[in-house]
């Protein structure tokens, strides 16, 4: 019965969205900066901030970008049926699935059964978001080295994860955080506190990816925000209420192993292009015209060359983009720190039968993202070899589109049948990417009010298998609605403190609660409890006085700015471009609509000064948690230890996910 | 779920027990804080050691470069090393120590 109202209200959904389609397509956005600030981000808060930075980076008037602004034309046809034939194919491993899914430990950990190697590739594709195939090597591409960083801590997360967290946790875990949380603790509290906490985390992230799918969508098909914001929704609840983790895992696999096969395609074009020789390719580099000019006057802003400095060269060292030591810094912890104690992250543990199978899908997923991230370095430096940063910018001043650009060019050119395919290839690479990640976000929330908020608190673990899943499927439905809510309203907002929220939360909150609750004997529910709560407030009250929220005053004096040089101009008498008026006309309006506003917690400007709040939070949250289980000690937690440090060490009593 | 149960103090005393313990104790958190200096060593140099990083070392590419470079290899280093440790020694005395209790 549940089923059918699933369906039921799926059905409603789509018949809304297919009443959007109909509207008159709007018109396309205005200008595709705003992209910039919101593309996909999944996993990287890093990417996320620096697409929010770029376009500021790169704003002060009078760009001096030789070539006229253009657009990614992927051509529709084409684009469309891949994207069906995507849908088409995870819909079929949905059927399958959930065929499959009767239990809890079905739903939740695909009943234990996933191999090694293929949660691997499932690990490897929650790391690879559509924000580090487009957003990093487009950074790559205007800033250089600095984007290739950006690189490292994705790639570092995994060693924590490697030796500390995924071998312990899949020993003495079961489905969800508020499992490993509450294992020594008061069960009721500390699992409805790791359920806000999971919930919370998992919300802000979807939110942050539905409005950049959106955007995504809009620009490069012209499919209208709310269709794509709707359409994204409808498929992922899908996929997570009727296929469970199985269903989310495979759509995972098959997303990362497109990934891969386009990024090695373009990566092996781009070093073919260059004759297969790494160091004529960065000569080639070092000394392209194209990139010096960039270098000399978009980045440094040197309107006249320094003499004897080599531009050039300089876009191989780094602090073009990066220039603040402690926030990337901030940023490494969270990285280091954070994606260990993401929950969605920490669900795919529990999928695998042991702790040696955890460990194999651990190193393949490192070694599957390592090469990932190290071809992507080549693609963004072979994008603004071959295409030009200024081209890249003109499209996208965040440099977004680099990759498409370079898909487009290397497979033919615009127009070109090979260009339309590659480029359409690609397109449909970032849309799988983005269904697959919201997915196994879904999954997390939906486990944490399903199995620790309603089984374990309200049904005091007293459930049958039946009801556990189908109140799974009805709360990822809800979960799915919610996000879909707040994804459309989310569409103006400022999406990257979102995800930088999230991270931070993990690292500060979740992160030092699991490790505790794992490695020290005097851990209890006060600690847990006080740890995720000072963690996740002060990561938030960090967050929201930190310089990624939108302050308007800071956009006002930006915008006078522009009005003020080309004011000046015209008083000079020199007749301005359109382009120019256009610009002036649009900061003139930016001024009005934004001058003394204030950030939404009434800032004109940000108190706190990095963009991550980690190098603070962190610290904060691992003290709470000290202080609170120093504060309130606890026999029977400390009687528990032996318990929970013998499980995790030597995984006796294993919790088969297959058993109940 | 029905399991067996265990005297889980009693298997914390146990010798063999105690051997894997500070072994892998050692073994992990050792190799998590080294590689962890290493990490943190990129964004501290490339902030305030940026002449560094600018040294050319093969032709146009810099030390800042390579140094990326040798976060992968250092990672795949840590990676590999933990899972033939790992495969070798940790599991064989988990092993041993599971049969000698059940």
């Amino acid at each position: 019965m549940f089923i059918k109202a699933i369906i039921t209200t799926m059905l409603t959904l789509l018949l809304t969205t297919v009443g959007f389609t109909a509207e008159t397509a709007r018109p396309a956005p205005q200008s595709a900066p705003a992209v910039a600030a919101s593309t996909p981000q999944s996993i990287t808060p890093t990417q996320a901030q620096a697409l929010q930075a770029a376009p500021e980076a790169a704003k002060p008037a009078t760009p001096a970008a030789p070539s006229p602004p253009t657009k990614v034309k992927p051509n529709r046809a084409i684009t469309i049926t891949m994207f069906l034939v995507i849908i088409g194919v995870t819909l079929g491993v949905v059927v399958w699935a959930a065929k499959r899914t009767t239990s809890a430990a079905d739903f939740y950990a695909a009943g234990g059964g996933i191999t090694g190697l293929q949660n691997g590739w499932a690990i490897a594709g929650d790391y690879m978001s559509a924000a580090s195939f487009l957003g990093m090597s487009g950074l790559i591409s205007l800033y250089g080295i600095d984007g290739f960083m950006y690189a490292v801590g994705p790639m570092f997360s995994f060693i924590a994860i490697l030796l500390v967290v995924a071998e312990p946790c899949r020993n003495a875990g079961k489905f969800t955080l508020g499992d490993i949380l509450s294992f020594r603790a008061s069960p009721k509290p500390v699992r409805a506190v790791a359920a806000l906490s999971t919930v919370t985390v998992s919300l802000f992230y979807l939110i942050a990816q539905m409005v950049g799918a959106g955007k995504l969508m809009q620009v490069l098909l012209d499919i209208p925000y709310r269709v794509s914001v709707i359409g994204v929704g409808i498929l992922m609840v899908g996929y997570v209420a009727f296929g469970g983790m199985k269903a989310t895992t495979w759509v995972q696999i098959i997303k990362a192993s497109l990934l891969m096969t386009g990024t090695v395609l373009l990566a092996v074009l781009v070093m073919l292009k260059s004759g297969m020789n790494p160091i004529q390719f960065f000569t080639d580099i070092v000394g392209n015209q194209n990139i010096q000019d960039h270098v000399r006057m978009n980045v440094l802003k040197d309107a006249l060359p320094k003499p004897g400095f080599d531009y050039g060269q300089r876009f191989m060292e780094p602090g073009l983009f990066l220039k603040n030591p402690l926030d990337q810094i901030s940023l490494g912890i969270a990285w280091a720190l954070g994606a260990a104690g993401l929950p969605h992250i920490l669900m795919r543990f529990f999928t695998v039968p042991s702790a040696k199978e955890a460990r194999k899908s651990i190193v393949i997923a490192l070694f599957i993202n390592s090469s990932f991230f190290f071809l992507i370095n080549l693609i963004g430096f072979g994008a603004a070899l071959y295409l030009s940063p200024q081209l890249i910018s003109s499209v996208d001043k965040g440099g977004n589109m680099a990759t498409l650009l370079l898909a487009q060019k290397l497979g033919g050119g615009a127009g070109s049948f090979g260009g339309d395919v590659f480029l359409a290839f690609i397109c449909a690479v970032a849309f799988a990417t983005i269904l697959a990640v919201v997915s196994g976000l879904v999954l997390a929330a939906s486990a944490a009010i399903a199995h620790d908020v309603y089984v374990n608190i309200i049904k005091d673990g007293k459930a049958d298998q039946q009801t556990q899943v189908r109140v799974a499927r009805l709360t990822s439905l809800f979960v799915g609605i919610a996000a879909i809510i707040m994804g459309l309203a989310a569409e103006k907002e400022n999406v990257v403190a979102l995800v930088a929220l999230a991270f931070a939360v993990a690292a500060s909150g979740n992160f030092p609660a699991v490790m505790l609750s794992l490695f020290w004997k005097r851990f209890n529910t006060s600690g847990v409890i006080s740890g995720l709560l000072v963690g996740t407030i002060s990561a938030l009250a960090l967050v929201v006085i930190s310089p990624v929220m939108t302050y308007p005053q800071k956009i006002a004096d930006d915008a006078r700015k522009i009005v003020t040089t080309l004011e000046k101009k015209q008083a000079e008498g020199v007749v301005l471009a359109e382009k120019d008026l256009k610009a002036l006309d649009k900061a003139r309006g930016d001024f009005k609509k934004n001058d003394g506003g204030t950030s939404m917690v009434g800032l004109k400007a940000a108190i706190f000064p990095l963009k991550n709040p980690g190098i603070v939070s962190v610290p904060l949250g691992l003290l709470a948690a000290i202080l609170g289980a120093l504060l309130f000690r606890d026999k029977r937690a400390e009687d528990m230890f032996d318990e929970i440090e013998v499980r995790q060490i030597t995984g006796l009593g294993i919790s088969k996910a297959s058993d109940h | 779920m029905t399991t067996k149960q265990y005297n889980w103090s009693e298997i914390a005393q146990n010798p063999k027990y105690l051997e894997l313990k500070s072994k892998k104790r050692k073994f992990l958190f050792g190799w998590w804080i080294a590689s962890s200096i290493y990490y943190f060593s990129l964004p501290i140099l490339s902030g305030y050691a940026p002449d560094l990083f600018k040294t050319k070392a093969i032709g146009v590419i810099n030390l800042g470069y390579l140094f990326i470079l040798s976060q992968f290899v250092m990672a795949f280093f840590v990676a590999i090393y933990y899972t033939k440790v790992a495969n070798s020694e940790f599991d064989r005395l988990t092993d041993e120590l599971v049969k000698e209790i059940q």
